[in-house]
């Protein structure tokens, strides 16, 4: 009775798809095959946020997967979730996007697209954002100043390519593999899964540092209109499958990432992973990305602070359940 | 009969003069895309540091040369088709032809149009461009972030230009197929100067 | 029931419907009728998206390009160097205007402009010699389409964004491939000249000479160099390349050639956006079509179909190629690929053909078609520059046609032609 038209950008090897399989196998059979779900992967019906969000919000697709820089354009203040070295690992970025500071998304993003646009739930796509480049191991702020780092065009990113005295460098990605090749740039931020799906160590991007700067959150946007034109009962169903997906998108990068950094290493990748010590170096080198988004983004203090009171909740809550745990 | 004709010269009159402001604004353009990409690749290279807003700079000039310098090319007779039946065809049938082929073009034109005013005005159009700022005063102080509908508007700008052209090639078929001395592309426009990617 | 698009297309097409409308109407219409109309939103979405592209960008930059070497007498230099090297042989105009177009090729991404530039000079530098009007003609339209094989060329620029591929790719896998074509050429020259008794050109040039010819030719000549170097070397991306190629043309030809005033610049400008207009909004159009191609699965249906005829895939490229020689006989080269990549392009690769090779194969056969009878574009222009008709030009370059059908048979059968260089440089696997 219902069809979803859920697009993803990615391709069929992408975490995105395997969430989509989840959420179309939960919601079909949930519904007794009153939902149907169709899945269009790549850029087969509109090809970046901008385009795939408007059709989401005039009726020509029902569910779309952006990043948050992707939705940025519209929502600015979705790039909370971009500033560096906020959520210390999976555990807590996976407790705070299945918690209220979601639904607080979904309100302001509700409110400013003109109930239109509906954040179903945040997932994850890739990962976690790493440095990685052609030139050398990078153990520490200083490592990296001085190269040439692709970015997408956005300012957050490179905001935070500058505070540690890179030199942020626009690239699109279809070029991205030649230009590492031929040193036009020298270095990228991106999860493992896309550097080896890219092939990029063939182009020479062999030295990786775990420095887990960004988690690569990714906004499952649903058609308010079709979602409300649902029965309550349908609506529901489309929840959980919603949640499922979370949980899929949760696990998949994770199972991915092992064979990619096997893939990695085969390739002659290096892999470095930061002390503690420059760990906390790198985050207050990124210092002036905060002060960017907080000074720069409308209502950018407000969200900064509930998102760290967010994340600060979240840890409170796995300590407590790890000194539980460990006893 | 004298009415056609009356409809077809000031509209050809005002298509000639927009349409030779539109080929002034894209041969702008053309020169803006080549000279902030070759900044661009200056910054990067020679002092080492890329500017963020070449790229789209670029893109916006390519997007707003397509829309103004296309109608002149279709006023030309410069896009690519097949005519090995229109030649084949006696005058007649093949000015029916040609009338229909435009028809069919105008309703691509004016149905693109309506798409393209509500997705201009839509929520992809409220998106902000990554890099593009406007200065709001003088000193630089302020600047004002363009939206990406300043780049959308030139396709419905472009499919304006190119329904006026088509009304004029439709006017100007009707009035031959009435018997009519008029040519079915303006004399104006006869150097076509258009040779296509081969 | 919306794979009638493709039929409803065709016969838009063979109407005589510009392309670029037919690629919007036949999937509009098949959309509207099948109850579809938000996806109508898709069709404008993509025609609009398609064309904001910065790799697409390419395309304007190589015309400007193009019409810079045009005016800028850069073309009597490089005809001034060939004739150095090869006037003295028997038939040494005609070895001259192959090779003048392999240089040419090196410049520029367009059969057309090659024939233009190269034919107005060279056709009555031929006839004055004592070869027939049609002879040169045809020598001049068959030569010009190693122009868009050799790099830089529009039409991979166009497959490449299309498909999704590297334009680096697919420029380095154009060098060799052209150069067969030329030496073709010269082979098939060289056995008429002698059956003939071809006139030879000039004297044998000193080699003092062949150094100031050289000299003179330098500038120019250094363009792919530089396109090619420059991108080898990450000083730039190909987009970038591009456009240095433009405004290092606009540099030779406004103050080291000096043979082209500023007051002429907005015209060269102009000339360059026109064409890249038209061409753009037919690459928007693709992707309007190609979104229609994939939600209609037509490259499903496609290979099943294919492979109902055979499931050799040597005999499927034959079979391609020569459906591909039928296309370009009736359609320019730059629609072809807009229209034919999407469809067959995943059904090669998919057998296990190499995207890059496919591409290669796609590109050379519908440039030869060119210059094909009936509708081939470098013939109408070089019937205009030589003031020769068409039929008979098409009967002179049989000969010709016949070793460059022979250089697409070799590329689509020895897959090293094509492929070495990209792999070598590590551009393709
Ligand atoms: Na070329
Ligand atoms: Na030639």
């Amino acid at each position: 009775d219902y069809t979803i038209r859920a697009v993803a950008n990615s391709n069929e090897a992408d975490e995105d798809y395997d969430g989509l399989q989840v959420f179309k196998s939960y919601v079909e059979a949930a519904s007794n095959g009153a939902i149907e779900v169709e899945i269009y992967m790549g850029t087969q019906l509109c090809s970046n946020g901008a385009e795939c969000l408007q059709g989401v919000a005039d009726g020509s697709i029902d569910v779309y997967i952006s990043t948050s820089d992707g939705a940025s354009g519209l929502f600015p203040y979705l790039q909370v979730l971009d500033l560096p070295y906020i959520m210390a690992d999976d555990r807590v970025a996976e407790r705070v996007l299945t918690g209220d500071f979601t639904r607080q998304l979904r309100d302001m993003t509700l409110a400013d697209s003109g109930d239109t646009l509906r954040l179903m739930t945040i997932g994850n796509t890739g990962g976690w954002r790493n440095f990685a480049n052609t030139e050398r191991q990078i153990q520490t702020p200083e490592d990296i100043a001085g190269l040439k780092m692709r970015t997408v065009v956005s300012d957050l990113p490179q905001e935070l390519v500058r505070a540690l005295d890179a030199s942020p460098t626009p690239i699109p990605w279809p070029e991205l593999f030649t230009s590492l090749q031929t040193n036009v740039v020298e270095g990228t931020a991106n999860g493992i899964t896309d550097i080896m799906s890219m092939k990029f160590p063939e182009a020479g991007l062999t030295h990786l540092t775990l420095d887990g700067h960004a988690y690569m959150g990714a906004m499952w946007w649903m058609s308010n209109q079709k979602f409300m034109e649902m029965p309550e009962d349908m609506r529901m169903i489309v929840v959980d499958g919603f949640s499922h997906l979370q949980q899929a998108t949760f696990e998949s990068p994770k199972r991915k990432s092992i064979a990619a950094y096997e893939a990695f290493a085969e390739a002659g990748g290096e892999v470095y992973v930061p002390t503690p010590e420059e760990k906390q170096a790198f985050k207050e080198a990124a210092q002036p990305v905060y002060e960017w988004f907080t000074g720069s983004v409308d209502g950018g203090e407000e969200i900064l602070a509930d998102f760290r009171a967010a994340v600060e909740e979240a840890e409170q809550e796995l300590t407590a359940e790890r000194t539980r745990d460990i006893q | 009969m004298i009415r056609i004709d009356g409809v077809i010269r000031p509209l050809s009159w005002i298509n000639e003069r927009v349409l030779k402001a539109g080929r002034a604004v894209g041969i702008a353009a053309v020169a803006v895309m080549v000279a902030v990409t070759i900044l661009q690749v200056f910054c990067r290279y020679v002092l080492g540091s890329a500017l963020a807003w070449p790229d789209e700079a670029a893109r916006f000039c390519m997007l707003w040369m397509t829309g103004l310098m296309a109608p002149t090319a279709m006023r030309r007779g410069g896009f690519v088709a097949i005519d090995i039946l229109p030649t084949m065809l006696p005058a007649f049938a093949a000015r029916v032809l040609n009338l229909f082929l435009l028809l069919v073009s105008l309703v691509v034109l004016v149905v693109a149009l309506q798409i393209g005013w509500s997705e201009m005005t839509g929520l992809g159009g409220r998106f902000a461009s990554a890099s593009l700022y406007l200065p709001l005063n003088l000193e630089f102080s302020e600047w004002y972030r363009i939206p990406r509908s300043w780049m959308m508007a030139s396709l419905p700008v472009g499919l304006v230009l190119l329904i006026s052209v088509g009304v004029e090639l439709v006017l100007r078929n009707i009035a031959a197929l009435m018997g009519h001395d008029v040519s079915l592309l303006p004399e104006s426009e006869a150097e076509t100067g258009i040779q296509g990617v081969d | 029931m919306l794979v009638w698009f493709l039929p409803l297309f065709l016969v838009f097409l063979l109407i005589g419907l510009p392309v670029v409308f037919g690629m919007l109407a036949a999937p509009g219409l098949l959309l509207w009728l099948n109850g579809q109309e938000r996806d109508l939103t898709l069709l404008y979405r993509n025609l609009y998206n398609g064309m904001d592209s910065f790799p697409l960008m390419a395309i304007p930059f190589f015309m400007l390009a193009g019409e810079l070497m045009n005016r800028g007498g850069i073309t009597t230099r490089l005809v001034e160097f060939a004739q150095a090297l090869m006037g003295h042989f028997r038939g040494g105009l005609a070895h001259v205007n192959v090779l003048s177009s392999m240089l040419f090729a090196g410049l520029s991404g367009s059969a057309v402009a090659d024939t233009s530039a190269l034919g107005s000079m060279l056709i009555p530098a031929m006839e004055k010699q004592g070869y027939t009007r049609r002879f040169a003609a045809a020598i001049t339209a068959a030569s010009s389409v190693i122009g868009p094989i050799i790099p830089p060329s529009g039409i991979m620029i166009i497959y490449a964004y299309v498909m999704g591929e590297s334009v680096a790719a697919l420029f380095l896998a154009g060098i060799v491939p052209g150069a067969l074509v030329g030496i073709g050429l010269m082979i098939v020259v060289k056995l008429m000249a002698d059956k003939y008794d071809f006139p030879v050109a000039s004297k044998r040039y000193s080699w003092g000479e062949r150094g100031q010819a050289s000299l003179k030719a330098f500038f120019p000549l250094m363009t792919p160099v530089i396109i090619l170097g420059g991108i080898l070397l990450g000083v730039f991306t190909p987009t970038e390349a591009a456009a240095v190629a433009a405004v290092y043309a606009m540099f030779i030809s406004l103050f080291v050639l000096r043979t082209m005033r500023f007051a002429e610049l907005p015209d060269v400008l102009g000339r360059a956006g026109l064409t890249s207009a038209v061409v753009l909004l037919l690459v928007g159009a693709a992707m309007s079509f190609k979104t229609v191609v994939s939600l209609s699965q037509t490259p499903q249906m496609m290979a099943e179909f294919i492979l109902t005829l055979t499931e050799n895939p040597l005999l499927l490229l034959f079979l391609i190629n020569v459906l591909l020689f039928i296309v370009g006989m009736f359609l320019d080269a730059g629609p072809a690929i807009i229209i034919l990549a999407p469809i067959l392009g995943p059904v090669f690769t998919s057998m296990g053909v190499d995207s890059v090779h496919f591409a290669i194969i796609m590109c050379v056969n519908l440039t030869v078609g060119l210059a094909t009878p009936p509708m081939g574009l470098v013939l109408f222009v070089a019937s205009a520059v030589s003031g020769e008709r068409v039929t008979t030009i098409s009967r002179a370059i049989l000969p010709f046609l016949a070793v460059e059908i022979l250089v697409i048979f070799l590329i689509t059968y020895f897959p090293a032609i094509s492929m070495t260089i990209p792999r070598l440089t590590g551009f393709a696997n």
